[in-house]
């Protein structure tokens, strides 16, 4: 369970004092349901969630994940979170298995439960012998997948994911939110950013559309459908962005 | 130590380990590079030596008449032909010689009646040829001197034909073994910085701002390990090539200066036994620790300030151009140095090397230099690790 209240980031800026980038945001998702963020580039989703995944501190207002405040706990929390974002790059010197055996043991995990559990990601993620490649060697999709790996190689209840799609081809996009499908089925939380319309329409239970540090609406795709006349999720967005940038 | 910040230590020099660039830094360079280079400067100072004394010189003599039996001793001295000249040239250039002997017109006269005389040997210290001239010329500089004195005593009604050759000397009467120690007293402390922040200073921003650079920090700060456990491991990482760089730099040292070089006929003139005894090639490491601590910790906060590679590099830099001016310092200083000179770090580790090497070690000195260097070592620990923390440093673009 995911449940953040009031979430603020201001950064400041020598030159150009202080930024608000993440302003009074609020929103819950329970287990088995993927909450979607929609914005433009810049629009604070990235910086939401990296405060979700305790990466940055809120100025103020907070979020509880699993039962935990980000705030007072994130050590914590980081045991209880699976973060991936679509410029993650990975370590190229390393072989796909040193980089699962690497993070698992920074997720305070035995090397049996490491050895046991990369076996199974093997199956499930289809690494098959690419495993044992160096990670430079490996293509694009074989590496998100690694990367997906890598997310939920510790068995986290909570996933956070900004933008994972990001950089990769159709099919690659798609194994991607094939697996997102298949982690959502066995129950996890799952926060899912993106600015491309058709897929969170496939994937997201309930989404909301981000602007300048605030969200705008949020609902479930159908009712953000109907409330703005029924058209598509990509007419809704432009319709509500547009509605703030014309005010601004 | 926690196990997780141990995870990070192995990731690092494997990582680093199959990175062309730090096995050059603390394994190529300090075993190869440097040891060879200080070899093959040693071998074209034997091949200018050898040059030297097969150079063939010209010396213009002004008043040579003036010194009996002058002209037959140069004459006998090999590889030097003379010139008569009237008086000293404008230019030893347009008169074709390397040096002039100046014998005054009234030399003898003046030596009878007791005046002081003056005979000069004219040559450019500035000019190969002619800075050999002088030295060719030291015997017969030290012939006229005796002759003159014959003629003092001559003129006195002394019969003094020819008084023996009294020689006042300097014998240097030092062993291989001794030269050795001084010369490894002198190089190794400075080697040792140098290597240690040559080995250190490349893993230390691919640590931390290649993380940042290679878009994955945010994959290491996610992870429910803590910031300060990170630090810790990579620290941990850079200390470990800084030492191993240092040590193999020890041994690339004595292993071109002890073994190689004897092996090799045309240097052996140049080898000396850089005998290091086992005692003190611990305590050696023993005080490279604090030092490598404290670069390690200095570099990574480095890294974690830095925006990109670059920058990082270019800061991590400085740091390597001020150790090794500190380590330089340990050439300057004469004696035993004051008290005050070991709270400077890495100047202090040189300056105590120096005394282990050579035997001297004050133990207030090792005290102040091992608590300034651990110190420090811990104030860099802690400001890497509040680095690491902050995001606006981590994340400022």
């Amino acid at each position: 369970m995911i449940e953040v209240r009031d979430l603020c980031k201001t950064f400041h800026d020598r030159k150009k004092g202080d930024i608000s980038a993440v302003r009074n945001v609020s929103f819950q998702c329970a287990p088995g349901h993927v909450f979607g963020l929609l914005g433009r580039n810049g629009a604070g989703k990235t910086t939401t969630l990296r405060m979700l995944a305790t990466i940055l501190a809120p100025t103020s207002g907070t979020a509880v994940i699993d039962g935990l405040d980000v705030t007072e706990k994130p050590g914590e929390v980081r045991k209880r979170i699976g973060y991936l974002s679509g410029d993650t790059k990975l370590y190229d010197r390393l072989t796909g298995r040193e980089l699962l055996e690497y993070f698992g043991e920074l997720s305070g995990m035995t090397q049996a439960s490491i050895e046991g559990r990369i076996a199974e990601l093997q199956v499930t993620f289809h690494l098959g012998d690419f495993l044992d490649r160096r990670v430079g060697k490996m293509s694009t999709g074989m590496k998100q997948r690694l990367s997906l790996a890598r997310v939920v190689l510790h068995d986290p209840p909570v996933l956070i994911f900004d933008e994972p799609t990001s950089g990769l081809d159709v099919m690659g996009a798609r194994e991607v939110l094939r697996i997102v499908q298949e982690l959502k089925a066995k129950g996890r939380t799952i926060i899912f950013s993106t600015h491309i319309m058709t897929e969170a329409e496939r994937i997201c239970d309930e989404i909301a559309i981000i602007e300048q540090g605030s969200i705008l609406t949020q609902g479930s795709v159908l009712s953000l459908r109907n409330g703005n006349g029924g058209g598509s999720l990509e007419d809704v967005f432009v319709k509500t962005v547009q509605e703030v940038t014309s005010d601004a | 130590m926690t196990h997780r910040s141990w995870a990070v230590w192995r990731k690092e020099l494997r990582d680093a380990m199959r990175d062309g660039r730090t096995i050059i830094a603390v394994l190529v360079v300090p075993l190869v590079l440097y040891p060879g280079l200080m070899l093959f400067m040693g071998s074209i100072e034997a091949a200018n030596k050898k040059e030297e004394s097969a150079l063939r010189i010209r010396v213009g003599v002004v008043g040579e008449a003036q010194i009996p039996g002058l002209h037959g001793r140069m004459s006998a001295l090999q590889g030097v032909s003379t010139v008569q000249l009237d008086k000293a040239p404008q230019s030893m250039e347009l008169a074709g010689v390397d040096a002039v002997l100046v014998i005054p017109p009234t030399v003898a006269a003046s030596v009878a009646s007791g005046d002081s005389v003056k005979v000069e040997l004219l040559y450019k210290d500035a000019d190969h040829k002619s800075s050999a001239a002088d030295e060719r010329m030291q015997p017969i500089l030290d012939d006229v001197r005796r002759a003159l004195t014959v003629l003092w005593a001559q003129s006195r009604g002394a019969h003094a034909d020819a008084p023996p050759a009294i020689s006042v000397e300097h014998r240097d009467i030092s062993s291989k073994e001794e030269v050795g120690r001084f010369t490894a007293a002198l190089i190794i402390p400075y080697i040792l910085v140098f290597m240690v922040a040559a080995g250190s200073m490349h893993i230390a921003i691919d640590a931390t701002t290649g993380e940042k650079e290679r878009s994955t920090l945010e994959t290491l700060l996610s992870t429910s390990t803590s910031r300060s456990e990170l630090v810790i491991g990579k620290c941990m990482a850079v200390i470990t090539t800084a030492l191993v760089a240092g040590t193999v730099g020890i041994f690339g040292l004595w292993f071109n200066f002890s073994v190689l070089a004897n092996l090799m006929p045309g240097l052996a003139s140049q080898s000396m036994q850089l005998s290091i005894r086992p005692e003190q090639a611990l305590f050696l490491l023993l005080t490279v620790l604090p030092t490598a601590i404290f670069l390690g910790a200095t570099l990574v906060a480095i890294g974690c300030f830095a925006r990109s590679m670059r920058e990082g590099q270019t800061y991590a830099t400085y740091v390597y151009m001020a150790s090794v001016f500190l380590g330089l310092g340990s050439f300057r200083q004469l004696g035993s140095p004051p008290l005050q000179r070991f709270a400077i770090p890495i100047l202090n580790t040189a300056l105590l090397q120096r005394e282990i090497l050579t035997d001297t070690v004050v133990p207030m000195h090792a005290a102040v230099t091992l608590g300034m260097s651990a110190a420090m070592a811990a104030i860099m620990l802690v400001i890497a690790t509040r680095l690491f923390s902050n995001e606006s440093v981590l994340f400022r673009t």
